[in-house]
């Protein structure tokens, strides 16, 4: 005691015996924590001059002190710092217990403010563990106020109301930083109060070099069993927990659980207690199983996912438990267990016979997955949350290489299936080196003989569909499949992809397909198209893009967000529905790039499309894509268009110049596109896209121009357009061998000589005549299909099934269910009759 | 040598089918003799054609290398009495079926024929078996002829799905060994329409048998005088041109010379170009690299240098050797056509050298494709060029045909509605006369 006062602070006589034992506590934890500071407990000394009340002594009392005298010099600087955070904490808990939000929160703030100044000192000590338990508490008590509010007949005033919500922010956001303090905290707060209250020596925790989670559960043993007190019960009795009453403990918690009065946290006490008392493992596997499902029955509050530190919890005890079956090969956890009768007692594997005990470790999995994404769903991806949250992702898909591996043990196929699933749910987006980094990372986590960290996304996922392809449900090899080829295309294998997507068939039965397996099919196909994009093959990247791009939904038809209508008729239900099936952020297609793809592609298409209805007038009822035109008539519609400023204006400028043949301003605008940086190896896209655009240009300068030359030499067309002659010469022939262009080549000057029909009056006016009477049987025969029903119905068959059986198939997909059944359907139909009048004319 | 397809090819072949390929290329001269001579012995070794094996024992001592066979004495005893005791009950059955009584009670339906054998000869299926073995048996030993007999008389007695099936493929292997196009023809068209009507476990199992037969079809069509348009036919099937592309994408090699050499069916070209264009980045050689640079790219210097090397694959491939000089011409034929629509004015010294002749060759190449195409040209001697008349389609020519089929479709529709009308006038005085069906 005498050191204590030794060190200059010669005040206080008054409180001296408040914090005697605390001294001596802290002296003799000082032999221990070596590198603790003393701070605590001098703003405790300080707090306990000013203001002097046992009760707030209880909270803020610490047990990190130390003898450093070299430290001790700046004491006084950090009393004071700690001294402003304590009165305020003091303000605020006064303020929680008459339902003062307003004065909680200027209390609140005033305490962080402190506690930024006092950034220097908690380098060197730790956040003060009054703080955590301050802001910890703080969060309960907002969370309930809040809950009790929503039911509450009367409502707080407005101005208090609005302090709650933004507490209710403010702390949750606080506390993040925190969690780990706060976990500490929660792990049992009564602890915090006994330890000090009864001066209990502890002993030094020993780190252990071991893996993780095995230290983890050591660490609780060591502790709580070598300082033998004896916790207190809820009516202030005291509990016995020991071997003999475990498993009636047990029994009770299971009892009550989903009870009306049942406190949760109370129980989840309970539990961690038993935890630390079992020693066999069956008790253990007994208790953490029912621990880990306690911890899902916390009610979820506002924020619709659960707790994040819960969840830490959860994932920890499931790998704990992982533990335990991983090293005593003899208990296995399984569904549909006959009940046994003696629930009560230890059980021991007898005569190699393995001890079976109901629980699902599968849902498990499951859930903790499923709450993971929802968590990532309901943060804002733009704030560092987001990106601490992604960073358990490491640790969840640890947790499920774990399980998988047990399941195999066991040779479950449903578990292994469903499991499969989720891990490949974790991978197939990913590129290659993120995949290899988290493989590497669980690597650490987990024991050695359990995981064999890939070298390679590619053969991962390819082992990982590969099993789900011959032992899962036709769902799952759908989805298996769908994840299969979206990977394949992130990995720029387009044919492969293709393939793939058309040897399954995928595409006849995917809108019969429940809407989230439809959604990653679309995801397939856009994954698909940006990858043929890559690839230079515009036109296949075109097919795949049109009709989820071509849409106007994209966010919808990739859940990537919901699409704002203007005429919303979606329910509430419908709406929180479609929430729930959002990808979280960081699955996302981009769709700005998503945009400027499609864009591009029809760009490249339709230009040359529109130009050749100068020389084919017939060629105009036919659009290759119409988002595209509808855009670029907007645009030319335009009394002033400035300069471009988005990646939509640069694509319609780049449009116009390459309407008008100037490829040059066109390949300009398209390079000064932003987003192709995107994209890996953006240079070569751009080089690529530079090329395609001399060609086309090529092409829809000589439909537009057609018409008023008679003779073009290729060198001059060839110079024009940046080209070689072989390859105009090339173009050029195919244009003539298709008859797109009515004109051929003068090998021996090398000239194009186009060919010129002089129409006269009368000859013009006959084809139209014709033109309009083809026209008027073609509306009959229409007119008639679809009065007489089946019939129509029949032929549309007939045409369409032979054409589907084609090689060379262009892909067709399916949007969503049935609304893009039936489009599909009208297509179909057009087509049907498309043909036949193309048959007659033959 | 890197376009020889021989060894992709031997997976889908039977051992035996695969002797005539290595034999073709000991002459071609593509690998070292000693290595097709140890490839031959260890393919022989699987085989009881135990003179063969002995042959080539001799051979390869003689070429330096120890053959690692076993005691070729021993097994050739073993063989023999095998091959005796094989025939010996099979000449039981022969002896029944060879009775013209029995031949002349026979009739079409299997199980029928099947009692009436139990019933007067006692023959039970288990000796119709030994005929299968027998042949089978023969078979291994090289006796191809004497197979193809035996099953020959298994297919029409017995009526086990599954050893018919391989009955047939074995009498189709015979056939091919014999030589015997004709009949293996019929084999063909035969194996054809079984593995197409018949179900197969799964999907997998039929696409297995389908690319076999692709490739056994091979040894028939290039060899049976009306092969060249039954290949065409049959590979452009969409189920045999998905298993090309699935399976087997070499085959596109074959299907282009069938295609080009069959002057008739030129509209296949079209179906052509695209599978090739599809399948491009799977399998690539000469042969298909030509039509892709003729109708694709329309590079004709490319052209010209692939029908270069088009030649020598050809000459190095067991199939098309055959029909390398057919090839050529034909495939000149179409460079030259697809020249001359593009093109208005050519250098006939220019266009000779695209089809690799001398000019003198050239010209005469021209007159003959005037002559014999429907190509508008003339040759213009002083200038040396060839003018094509473009024949643009005149407007009248555009009238007639956008307004041809508009009276026959009118007719169509006429009828139709006159059908209707009928129908409708039929309801309506059904239902007259009949009221009270309707409120029963």
């Amino acid at each position: 005691m005498s050191r204590f006062f030794r060190a200059g602070e010669s005040d206080s006589d008054d409180t001296e015996s408040d914090y005697s034992d605390e001294l001596t506590n802290s002296e003799s934890e000082d032999q221990s924590d070596s590198d603790a500071s003393e701070s605590e407990s001098d703003s405790d000394d300080q707090q306990g001059k000013k203001i002097g009340r046992g009760r707030f002594f209880e909270g803020s009392l610490s047990d990190s002190d130390s003898e450093d005298d070299t430290v001790r010099v700046v004491r006084s600087a950090k009393d004071k710092r700690f001294e402003e955070i304590e009165q305020a904490v003091t303000a605020m808990n006064n303020g929680q217990k008459i339902n003062d939000w307003v004065s909680v929160q200027t209390e609140f703030d005033r305490a962080n403010k402190a506690l930024q100044k006092a950034v220097g000192i908690i380098a060197q000590t730790g956040v003060p563990k009054f703080y955590i338990k301050a802001v910890a508490e703080l969060e309960k008590t907002v969370q309930s106020t809040l809950d009790k509010e929503k039911s509450a007949a009367k409502k707080m005033n407005a101005s208090n109301a609005k302090a709650l919500n933004s507490m209710k922010q403010k702390i949750k956001k606080n506390n993040r930083l925190y969690e780990k303090d706060i976990q500490e905290y929660e792990k049992d707060p009564e602890n915090y109060d006994a330890e000090e209250e009864e001066a209990i020596e502890i002993k030094p925790k020993i780190k252990k070099p071991k893996k993780v989670v095995d230290s983890d559960l050591e660490e609780e043993e060591g502790e709580e069993v070598d300082d033998g007190f004896t916790p207190v019960g809820a009516g202030g009795k005291t509990v016995e927990f020991n071997q003999e009453n475990l498993f009636k403990k047990l029994r009770e918690v299971v009892d009550a659980r989903g009870k009306k009065n049942t406190n949760r946290e109370e129980q989840v006490r309970i539990l961690e207690r038993l935890l630390v008392v079992a020693n066999t493992p069956y008790q253990k596997i007994r208790v953490l199983l029912n621990l880990i499902s306690t911890q899902f029955d916390f009610a979820v509050g506002l924020s619709g996912y659960m707790n994040i530190s819960l969840w830490k919890n959860a994932e920890k005890y499931l790998n704990n438990l992982l533990a335990i079956l991983e090293s005593n090969n003899d208990y296995i956890v399984k569904e549909n267990v006959p009940e046994e009768d003696d629930n009560d007692k230890d059980r021991l594997p007898q005569n190699g016979e393995a001890v079976f005990i109901q629980g699902s470790i599968v849902a498990f999995i499951d859930r903790l997955d499923e709450e993971f994404t929802k968590s990532l769903q309901n943060i804002d991806p733009h704030t560092t949350d987001y990106v601490d949250r992604l960073k358990d992702e490491v640790s969840l898909y640890a947790v499920i290489v774990r399980s998988l591996a047990y399941f195999n043990r066991l040779d479950a196929t449903d578990a292994i299936c469903r499991t499969t699933m989720r891990r490949l749910e974790h991978v197939y987006f990913k590129p290659n080196n993120v995949v290899v980094a988290v493989e590497n990372a669980i690597a650490s986590l987990l024991p050695a003989d359990i995981v064999k960290p890939s070298e390679d996304a590619t053969s991962l996922v390819h082992d990982l569909c590969v099993d789900l392809y011959k032992n899962g449900s036709s769902l799952q090899r759908t989805r298996a499949m769908l994840c299969h080829i979206y990977h394949h295309a992130l990995e720029n294998r387009f044919f492969v992809a293709r393939d793939m997507f058309l040897m399954s068939h995928l595409q006849d039965t995917i809108h019969l397909a429940d809407i989230i397996t439809q959604i990653l099919h679309n995801r397939a196909m856009v994954q698909l198209g940006m990858c043929a994009f890559r690839a230079g093959m515009i036109k296949e990247a075109h097919s795949c893009l049109q009709d989820i791009s071509g849409t106007g939904r994209v966010k919808e038809l990739l859940a990537q967000g919901l699409s704002l209508q203007r005429h919303s008729t979606a329910s509430p239900d419908q709406e929180k529905i479609e929430r729930q099936r959002q990808f979280p952020f960081h699955m996302h297609i981009n769709l700005e790039l998503l945009e400027c793809v499609y864009l591009t592609c029809s760009m490249l298409l339709e230009i040359p499309n529109i130009a050749s209805t100068a020389i084919n007038p017939e060629n105009r009822k036919k659009m290759i894509s119409k988002p595209f035109r509808r855009m670029l008539d907007y645009n030319s519609r335009q009394v002033f268009s400035g300069p471009p400023e988005n990646t939509r204006d640069h694509i319609m400028a780049a449009s116009k110049a390459l309407a008008n043949a100037e490829w040059q301003k066109s390949v300009e605008w398209i390079s000064a596109i932003k987003i192709w940086d995107l994209i890996p190896e953006s240079r070569k896209i751009k080089e690529m896209l530079g090329h395609k655009i001399q060609e086309e240009g090529l092409r829809t300068y000589l439909f537009s121009n057609a018409n008023y030359y008679s003779s073009i030499s290729l060198e001059s067309l060839a110079k024009m357009f940046d080209l070689s002659l072989r390859t105009t010469t090339s173009i050029v022939a195919k244009m003539v061998w298709i008859e797109e262009l009515s004109a051929s080549i003068d090998q021996v000057t090398n000239i194009v000589v186009l060919h010129h029909l002089q129409l006269t009056r009368l000859q013009t006016l006959a084809l139209a005549f014709a033109e309009k009477a083809a026209g008027f049987v073609e509306s009959n025969e229409k007119l008639l299909e679809t009065k007489t029903p089946q019939q129509g119905e029949r032929s549309k068959k007939g045409t369409n099934a032979s054409k589907e059986q084609g090689p060379g198939k262009q892909q067709q997909q399916r949007t969503m269910g049935a609304r893009g059944n039936t489009r599909g359907g009208r297509n179909q139909f057009n087509k049907g009759l498309g043909n036949s009048v193309r048959g007659g004319r033959k | 040598m890197t376009y020889d397809l021989t060894s992709r090819m031997i997976p889908f072949l039977d051992l035996h089918l695969v002797f005539p390929l290595l034999e073709f290329l000991l002459i071609e001269e593509l690998y070292t003799p000693v290595t097709l001579l140890e490839a031959r012995y260890e393919l022989a070794k699987k085989t009881n054609m135990i003179d063969f094996i002995e042959k080539l024992d001799d051979d390869l001592k003689d070429a330096g290398v120890i053959p690692a066979g076993g005691d070729l004495i021993k097994r050739r005893e073993d063989i023999l009495e095998q091959l005796q005791n094989a025939q010996f009950e099979a000449q039981k059955v022969m002896d029944v079926i060879e009775n013209p009584d029995v031949i002349a009670a026979l009739r079409q339906d299997k199980l029928q024929n099947l009692q009436f054998l139990k019933d007067n000869y006692g023959m039970t299926p288990e000796m119709i078996q030994t005929l299968y073995t027998l042949g089978q048996f023969q078979y291994s030993c090289g006796n191809y002829g004497g197979a193809a007999d035996m099953l020959y008389h298994y297919r029409v007695l017995s009526t086990d799905d599954n050893l018919n099936l391989s009955a047939l493929w074995g009498k189709l292997a015979s056939e091919i060994l014999v030589g015997n196009w004709e009949v293996a023809y019929e084999a063909i068209q035969e194996l054809k329409e079984t593995i197409d009507k018949t179900h197969f476990p799964s999907p997998l199992h039929q696409l297995e048998q389908r690319t076999w037969f692709i490739h056994w079809s091979l040894f028939v069509f290039f060899n049976h005088p009306k092969g060249g348009d039954a290949l065409v036919d049959l590979f452009f099937q969409p189920a045999y041109i998905n298993t090309i592309q699935t399976s087997c994408p070499w085959i596109l090699r074959y299907l282009t010379a069938a295609v080009i050499t069959n002057r008739r069916r030129k509209n296949l070209l079209k179906d052509l170009v695209k599978v090739i264009e599809h399948e491009s980045y799977q399998y690539r050689d000469p042969v298909t690299e030509f039509v892709e640079a003729l109708y694709i790219n329309f590079d004709f210097d490319l052209a010209k240098q692939k029908l270069i090397e088009c030649e020598k694959v050809l000459e190095g491939d067991f199939f098309l050797v055959s029909i390398q000089e057919e090839f050529i011409q034909n495939a000149r034929c179409f460079v030259s056509e697809t020249y001359c629509r593009i093109h208005q004015k050519i250098d006939i010294a220019e266009l000779s050298q695209t089809l690799n002749m001398s000019k003198e060759d050239g010209e005469k190449w021209i007159v003959n494709l005037i002559r014999d195409t429907r190509v508008d040209a003339k040759i213009d001697y002083q200038e040396n060029t060839v003018l094509m008349n473009t024949n643009t389609t005149s407007v009248y020519q555009q009238i007639i045909e956008r307004t041809k089929g508009l009276s026959f479709r009118s007719q169509v529709l006429a009828t139709s509605i006159d059908k209707r009308e009928a129908a409708q006038a039929k309801a309506i005085a059904h239902e007259k006369n009949h009221p009270s069906s309707e409120a029963a």
